[in-house]
């Protein structure tokens, strides 16, 4: 405000020293400048905003939507159910340990997509995208053939099974492989376009400075990625938890054993129990959201 | 001494042919040609960061064409400087040493050694992503200096810097070259730079050397 | 070295210290079924529709308790679980929606037996109370209701629903009618629920667990019918097992109970047993060709089959002074019609005929019954009153005329066949007359003539169940059994000619009645 009034006045001065030829051409840029912007920003905010909150406001009215289907007493029926808390722990355990392993893996896998041309490594990036494009029930329907295709008589279930000692398909590692799967493709590609952003300059120097290949990744490559970590640990849990096709096909859906929550709600719906399968649901979008919570803060922390 | 011998980089769809150079040992040497011509790879090669289709590579008379980056004992210093960024000042300057496990008393002793001769002690604690421009500069040649590397590449150090700064680092770049003997190699594309800086000069066109006099 | 790494670490630990928790749960579980071993405690995998989740639980229970033995449940939809089956190569029982499944696995050879357990019939399920008044099959297609109903392509219900009402020339308005296709009967229940549909097409058991609905009958879905069947998956491990929980399901007084509280209409089901005993009455001829197969059964399924291999006529004598078998092979059809009200429906399963027995190389030149009464011949025939085949040889001599020579050269009256073949090969007779199935073995010494041109001298073998017997579903699985293809093989090995050509669904001829059901005497139809 002090600046145009200042402005204004050193127009004014210039006026008086110019000749008249010139006053037209001031007076206009005097009247110009005189003159608040009429163009508002207003109409901007209220179109982007307008477009966001359509999208909000859907998944606030679904929720809300749910929340008013079922009644407290269906909530607490359904926590107080045995199946349903073994259900809840496996759930938790599952998704925790498919998301880390997702990240183990994808660390690693999204670095060498990122940095390094190598033959082939276009089938690579293909094949990690795989897990994504496939329809679950196919994923799951590939697992469950994987382990019992029978190669000259050797067959990996039975072999896992007899010789190493623990049988996979219809206990609790297939819940956690089928949802590994999918999870770590989303992982790899967060990592890989994570790493992407990340300057393979600083590594090279470091490579100069005396680093090996592996300690430029450790020490230079892996903290710039923690955010990237963060968000590809949340997209990895995220997916996990959502996964139902794969797990019901590979895993199978037994009480007390192998049934998640996700399945939990197929089978409370398949007998006709809608306030069950709802509370359930409802239990799956409070897990998730304190878990996206908590990682989100953690993201946001150590802030680079 | 660096000495390549014709050598053949082919960096995609851009080669440098049969290139033989002779850097001098404890001089400064500054490597001229206009930009996208191929220095940035020269350099990279000789640091290890490219691998070239033929030819050798020498230091100091050793044969190091095949050895890797971290064994060949060559500063760096990129266009982009590439900082690290989760790292302070400090530990940039001690990154080399703590590499190869030189005890922290001296370690300290070196950093702030070079912390003093670079102006930088006051930055020592500081993280690395709000320096200016200068200081920049400052904290990543002292990174490539800090190990006492036979030879020093810079690549167009001094590009992005205003007209004050350029005649400071002028004056700290020949201080430091003398100050430590290390064969120093430093590209750019301004010759009044290469006047104020070069014992030797080369130029790097159409593929080809020339050197001229200092 | 630095934040980023340990934090991966930590998570490292995390995750190794999961995965050891989840070992430790396992293993602390009471399942060790997974463990392939030895050892009677080894659990049986059952695919169960989701559907039946909640009857299934409550038998599982009950079984558990009695016997010990635990029962692994993977719920799932009927097809997903029977694709599991195909490409796993596991699992012990099979337990669909309905029997359309069991048929698809029986095809694909992935089901052995199949128990059938109740029976649904489709109704029209309503919003309780009925709101839109509907009553009769056109207030269905009313505009103001909204008729869900499940696909005829992808549910048992809808293919069942739309050839029965093709039939009657109703579907095409029905399905203008209907408002939407769903997957299942589930998601039709769940649509009504919710209140996205106003009608809809089920099956009468899915209402036992939806208490807001209520059903309307019609007479034009009466035909409508479909059964809950539990099958045994072929390549099981533990047929004997799974074999046992399956009688026990389908047991009256034990599984059926817990159908009908959950609201199913069940069939009359079998007496529970440890270890069922049958009795089978079989004419003494058939001993060679069925007793294999029977013994297979038995060693099968843990049933004890007691055979009474006897002359027909004999056994027709025990049965009227009060005998009752589970069931009845007879050497002839003559035999069964004696005892109509044990056995009034029968099966034709083999064939017999009388033939002449002579020396190999035929050397006194017989060709038909007639040469028979030519001098000096010693014939041996069986005992009319003792042997099977005696009656039948009178009347085909009867028939043939030539009763009163060929009396005339009898010789030797054996009670068997088997007693005539012998002394055919010691050559102490010339020629005999017996079946065919008494000289299966014997075509080193002996050749066979046939009996030209008389009907009589054919003799047909049926088999029947009984009505009234306690466990007339394992003597339905019995009877299955010897009219299989391996059973088969062993009557042709035998001499004997196979009647049955029809194809088997679970426990019904398909074309005639069902064998099975009308045996058991089902009441609901």
């Amino acid at each position: 405000m002090v600046q145009s009034l200042a402005t204004q006045q050193l127009a004014t001065q210039q006026l008086a020293m110019m000749s008249s030829s010139d006053e037209r051409i001031a007076d206009d840029q005097v009247k110009r400048l005189g003159q608040p912007r009429q163009r508002s920003d207003v109409p901007f905010f209220l179109a982007m905003g307008g477009l966001s909150s359509c999208f909000i406001l859907l998944i606030v009215l679904m929720l809300a939507a749910d929340v008013m289907f079922t009644s407290f007493a269906d909530f607490r029926t359904a926590l107080g159910k045995p199946e349903i808390q073994a259900a809840f722990k496996l759930t938790v355990m599952s998704c925790t340990i498919a998301a880390i392993a997702s990240l183990l893996v994808a660390v690693p896998l999204g670095y060498l997509l990122s940095r390094y041309r190598f033959p082939g490594r276009w089938i690579v990036d293909t094949l990690v995208d795989i897990p994504i494009v496939l329809p679950p029930l196919v994923l799951g329907l590939s697992l469950l053939i994987l382990f019992h295709l029978p190669i000259f008589g050797w067959e990996l279930e039975r072999w896992l099974r007899d010789d190493v000692g623990f049988g996979v398909t219809y206990q609790w590692p297939a819940v956690i492989l089928a949802q590994f799967s999918v999870s770590c493709a989303f992982a790899v590609r967060t990592m890989r376009v994570t790493f992407d952003q990340i300057d393979p300059r600083a590594e090279d120097v470091a490579r100069t400075l005396g680093c090996t290949r592996g300690q430029a990744f450790l020490i230079i490559a892996v903290p710039q990625a923690a955010r990237g970590m963060v968000a590809a640990v949340t997209v990895a849990w995220a997916r996990a938890l959502g996964e139902f096709g794969p797990i019901l096909v590979f895993a199978g859906a037994t009480r007390m054993r192998t049934e998640v929550l996700s399945t939990t709600v197929f089978l409370e719906l398949s007998v006709g129990e809608l306030n069950s399968a709802v509370a359930v649901s409802l239990i799956m979008v409070m897990i998730a959201a304190i878990v996206l919570l908590v990682l989100r803060l953690l993201g946001a922390g150590p802030a680079t | 001494m660096i000495e390549l011998r014709d050598i053949t980089i082919r960096a995609g769809k851009f080669s440098l042919e049969n290139i033989s150079l002779e850097i001098p040992s404890g001089q400064y040497s500054v490597l001229m040609g206009q930009t996208g011509r191929g220095k940035t790879t020269l350099l990279e090669s000789i640091c290890g960061l490219r691998k070239i289709a033929s030819g050798r590579i020498l230091i100091h008379g050793v044969d190091v064409t095949n050895w890797s980056p971290s064994d060949r004992e060559v500063g760096y210093v990129p266009q982009d400087l590439a900082l690290f960024p989760t790292l302070s000042v400090r530990e940039h300057l001690a990154f080399a040493l703590r590499l190869r496990k030189q005890s922290a008393i001296q370690i300290k002793h070196r950093v702030d050694e070079l912390a003093a001769l670079l102006g930088i002690s006051h930055l020592l604690d500081r993280g690395v992503t709000h320096l200016s421009g200068g200081e920049s500069q400052r904290v990543a040649l002292g990174r490539a200096l800090s190990f006492r590397p036979a030879v020093l590449l810079l690549d167009e150090p001094l590009t992005a810097l205003d007209e004050a700064t350029r005649h400071e680092m002028h004056s700290l770049l020949r201080q430091v070259q003398k100050a430590s003997q290390v064969t120093m190699l430093h590209v750019t594309h301004n010759s009044a730079e290469a006047e104020a800086l070069a014992d030797r000069r080369f130029v790097l066109e159409d593929g080809k050397i020339h050197w001229q006099a200092g | 070295m630095n934040r980023t790494l340990i934090a991966l670490a930590g998570s490292v630990v995390l995750l190794v210290g999961l995965l050891l928790v989840l070992v430790g749960d396992s293993s602390r579980g009471s399942n060790t079924g997974h463990k392939s071993t030895t050892g009677t405690a080894n659990s049986l995998v059952l695919f169960c529709a989701a559907s039946n989740r909640a009857v299934m639980e409550s038998i599982r229970v009950d079984y558990e308790q009695e016997f010990g033995t635990s029962i692994q449940i993977q719920y799932g939809p009927s097809q997903t679980l029977l694709s599991s089956i195909e490409v796993s190569g596991t699992g012990d029982l099979y337990l669909p929606a309905d029997e359309s499944f069991i048929e698809i696995g029986i095809e694909k050879l992935l089901i052995a037996e199949v128990l059938p357990l109740a029976t649904m019939r489709a109704v029209v399920a309503v919003p309780r109370g009925n709101p839109k008044k509907i009553k009769v099959f056109d207030d269905l297609l009313r505009s103001d209701v909204r008729l869900v109903q499940a696909s005829p392509d992808m549910a048992a219900i809808g293919k069942v629903v739309k050839k029965s009402l093709q039939a009657s020339g109703k579907w095409e308005q029905l399905a203008k009618a209907t408002v939407a296709f769903r997957i299942n009967v589930n998601d039709v229940a769940n649509d009504l629920v919710i209140g996205a549909a106003d009608a809809g097409l089920v099956y009468d058991a899915v209402l036992s667990s939806y208490k807001d609905l209520e059903a309307v009958e019609l007479d034009e879905l009466s035909t409508v019918i479909s059964n809950v069947s539990l099958g045994i998956v072929a390549s099981s491990k533990q047929p004997r097992a799974a074999l046992h929980f399956a009688r026990y399901v389908a047991a009256r007084d034990r599984g059926l109970l817990h159908y009908e509280k959950h609201g199913f209409v069940v069939k009359k089901g079998d007496v529970w047993k440890e270890t069922p005993e049958l009795t089978i009455f079989a004419g003494s001829m058939l001993r060679p060709a069925i007793d294999a197969t029977i013994k297979a059964f038995e060693e099968r399924e843990g049933i004890r089959v007691s055979r009474v291999y006897n002359g027909c006529g004999i056994l027709v004598a025990q049965m009227k002074t009060g005998q009752h078998p589970d069931a009845y092979f007879a050497c002839d059809k003559e035999f069964m019609k004696q005892v109509p009200d044990l056995f009034p429906e029968s099966v034709d399963v083999s064939q017999n005929e009388l033939v002449i027995l002579v020396q190999k190389g035929n050397p006194k030149k017989i060709s038909s019954l007639k040469d028979l009464g030519r001098e000096g011949l010693r014939v041996g025939i069986g005992h009319e009153k003792q042997c099977p085949t005696s009656w039948l040889t009178q009347n085909t001599f009867r028939e043939g005329g030539v009763l009163k020579e060929i009396m005339a050269n009898v010789s030797v009256q054996t009670p068997s066949g088997e007693r005539l073949v012998n002394q055919m090969q010691t050559g102490s007779l010339d020629a005999a007359v017996a079946y065919l199935s008494n000289a299966a073995g014997a075509g080193d010494f002996l050749d066979a003539i046939q009996i030209q041109g008389l009907e009589c001298s054919i003799a047909i073998q049926p088999l029947a169940i009984a009505v009234d017997s306690p466990n007339a579903h394992s003597a339905t699985r019995l009877f299955q059994r010897l009219c299989s293809p391996e059973s088969q093989a062993n009557f042709e090995a035998e001499g004997f000619r196979w009647q049955i050509d029809r194809k088997f669904k679970d426990g019904s001829i398909v074309g005639d009645s069902a064998i099975g059901d009308s045996a058991i005497g089902d009441d609901e139809q």
